[in-house]
């Protein structure tokens, strides 16, 4: 660190001197991540936003009105039909996105400690078998899942079958659907943790483990205190935005169940439905676009925060102001 | 053997501190070994058991799910030929490979040159702006599919194959940040020295960086690439006629509700399509692997 700066005091002479210029090509460099950020992302999250304080649905479709805050006063009111649509659904979210997160991680960790074996000359002919899944396009991934965990014809209980295991309705159950959207979601998540794991694992400085070894540190020892932490600090930054992908995870939940099976109390959302496709599906089937953007706001504001903290957390976001 | 060379005793009570095989591994070693191969190997059949079955479905022309052989019985092409004459399978590919590409090649560009201005120059909101940025992006993206469908229906530019395109390359906070990383990591020495040259910022983008990353860049190109071809809900809204459906598209309304009638096609269908995606991805995986944790080192 030290070395560094010093290498860079000379430089910072020179760009002192032309900080204007240098400040109008920063500008140019980034118009077209800012230009395209802006109005694909920032203006359609105004008008979400917006939205979120009106009206605005099928009944209302071109005369809304600004209703302030009813919206989400509906969506926390439990006498509220709203309110029987989202908190089971964002109970399910939370469950989904930390359950997605943390057994492809753990998965993915295990795999790679077992392939970091200095003995094991063939691993990286395993780590390419494993990797294949994630080489996968997700969406056709997905919807040969659904195929495979079809009651009557997929070939998942065609095979338990010939254990003897009675045919599962997967996709049909509330449970089953759920445990098979986490199953296809390691399915296809954990060549991804593995890999970042398996970085992680090679980037430990081997004199970290030579001096716990001349500590008289066993084995288990060094892996608990020196790989785990190790670990940790280099794949955390890579954790958030992983859970905060799941939990936008429209694809996981949609092209699998369709957010099915149907809960017989409310038409809105089903029990696999997260908060990102029942908000899809009230924009799209019901027309309820007010509802829709009410909750993207609350998914928002829960999973920016989360990630705001833990960037704050690890600083792996920032840039030194230097 | 060595038995009778060396004591008795002493070698007894080597033994039974280090027991080798013959490859000199201790026996505790390579009992973990081999426990860890076994482990390895269970994982990797449960990994690739349900590809198999894709895959067998795909030459199965009965199109009977419950084919639990090794092999399908009767192996034929039959779903291939179904997907090339009755399908418009062959259109989708070649809507996914323009956009695929394309987009892969704007983002790329874009990405970089964002992330040569955070890692590089200095300007106001350098601090904390790709940061705000990541963030601004966890905005669930469908939201926006609202006000991009009503604004495309405005300007009469819906079912556009470019004008999806165009909306696939915008900028990605994610990216950036991944290539900042990298680019953090190449020596400042080296630009710095290039400045002191006379260069302009452009040459030392384009001559001195740009080249260094170019795994990296390869890492971005293939993930936006992959994500493309998983791209739906976007597809589904702007691309209406299906001479402008993508593949993911077609293989949705291929499948969607029928299973029992066209499995087969779609496990013909998505082997074809996957399996050159799987290659190139297998081909760049040291890449991908480094690239990923590049610049976290330091």
């Amino acid at each position: 660190m030290a070395s560094s700066t010093a290498a860079q005091r000379p430089a910072r002479v020179h760009r002192a001197r032309v900080t204007g210029k240098d400040r109008l090509a920063a500008y140019g460099f980034l118009s077209p991540a800012i230009l395209s950020l802006s109005v694909l992302s920032l203006v359609p999250m105004v008008f979400a936003i917006y939205i979120a304080f009106t009206n605005f649905d099928a009944n209302h479709f071109l005369s809304y009105q600004w209703v302030g805050l009813q919206n989400f006063i509906a969506l926390f009111n439990p006498n509220d039909p709203l309110f029987s649509v989202f908190i089971p659904t964002l109970e399910w979210t939370f469950m989904f996105a930390v359950g997605a997160t943390v057994v492809n991680y753990l998965v993915g960790l295990f795999l790679a400690v077992v392939l970091n074996n200095r003995h094991m000359r063939e691993s990286s002919i395993y780590r390419s078998l494993l990797i294949i899944p994630w080489a996968v396009p997700a969406l056709i991934s997905i919807l040969a899942w659904q195929g495979l965990l079809n009651q009557d014809y997929g070939q998942i209980n065609g095979f338990l079958h010939l254990f003897g295991i009675p045919a599962v309705n997967w996709l049909g159950q509330p449970f089953w659907a759920r445990i098979s959207i986490l199953m296809v979601n390691l399915w296809a998540g954990f060549p991804f943790m593995m890999t970042v794991s398996l970085g992680a694992l090679q980037a430990v400085p081997a004199e970290l483990h030579e001096a716990a070894a001349i500590d008289g540190a066993s084995k288990p020892q060094a892996f608990r205190f020196i790989t785990l932490p190790e670990i940790w600090k280099l794949s955390l930054p890579l954790l958030i935005p992983s859970f905060a992908f799941n939990f936008n995870n429209f694809n996981a939940v949609y092209l699998l169940t369709g957010g099915g099976p149907p809960r017989p109390t409310n038409e809105f959302v089903g029990y696999t439905d997260i908060l990102a496709s029942a908000a899809y599906k009230m924009t799209l089937t019901f027309n309820l676009y007010n509802w829709a953007a009410a909750i993207s706001v609350i998914l928002f504001i829960i999973v920016g925060t989360l990630s705001w903290f833990n960037m704050r957390y690890t600083h792996a976001f920032e840039e030194a102001d230097t | 053997m060595s038995q009778h060379v060396v004591g008795v005793e002493a070698q007894r009570a080597a033994s039974r501190a280090r027991v080798r095989t013959r490859r000199g591994i201790p026996r505790h070693e390579a009992v973990t070994l081999w426990i860890s191969r076994v482990v390895i190997w269970v994982v990797i059949v449960l990994t690739l058991a349900p590809m198999w079955f894709v895959v067998e479905a795909a030459f199965n022309p009965t199109n009977a799910y419950f084919s639990l052989g090794l092999f399908p019985s009767h192996p034929s092409f039959g779903n291939f030929a179904y997907l090339f004459h009755q399908t418009n399978f062959l259109i989708w590919v070649k809507n996914s490979a323009l956009v695929g590409f394309t987009v892969s090649l704007g983002q790329v560009l874009v990405t970089a040159l964002a992330a040569f201005a955070f890692s590089r120059l200095r300007f106001w909101g350098r601090k904390y702006g790709l940061m705000v940025l990541i963030i601004l992006q966890m905005f669930p993206n469908f939201l926006a599919l609202a006000a991009i469908y009503t604004a495309l229906a405005e300007l009469n530019l819906l079912n556009e194959l470019w004008v999806y395109m165009l909306i696939l390359m915008g900028g990605s906070a994610f990216n950036i940040w991944l290539l900042k990383r990298f680019f953090d990591s190449v020596p400042k020495e080296l630009d710095d020295a290039a400045f002191v040259d006379g260069a302009t910022v452009w040459q030392r983008f384009s001559r001195i960086i740009l080249p260094l990353a170019r795994p990296m860049l390869i890492v971005i190109f293939i993930f936006t690439l992959m994500g493309s071809f998983s791209e739906y809900i976007l597809a589904g809204t702007i691309l209406e006629t299906p001479n402008n459906y993508t593949l993911g598209l077609g293989m949705y309304g291929l499948i969607s509700n029928q299973f029992a009638k066209n499995w087969g096609y779609f496990a013909a269908a998505a082997l074809l399509s996957a399996v050159p995606l799987a290659v190139t991805f297998g081909l760049l995986q040291k890449y991908i692997a480094s690239g990923l944790m590049g610049g976290v080192k330091g």
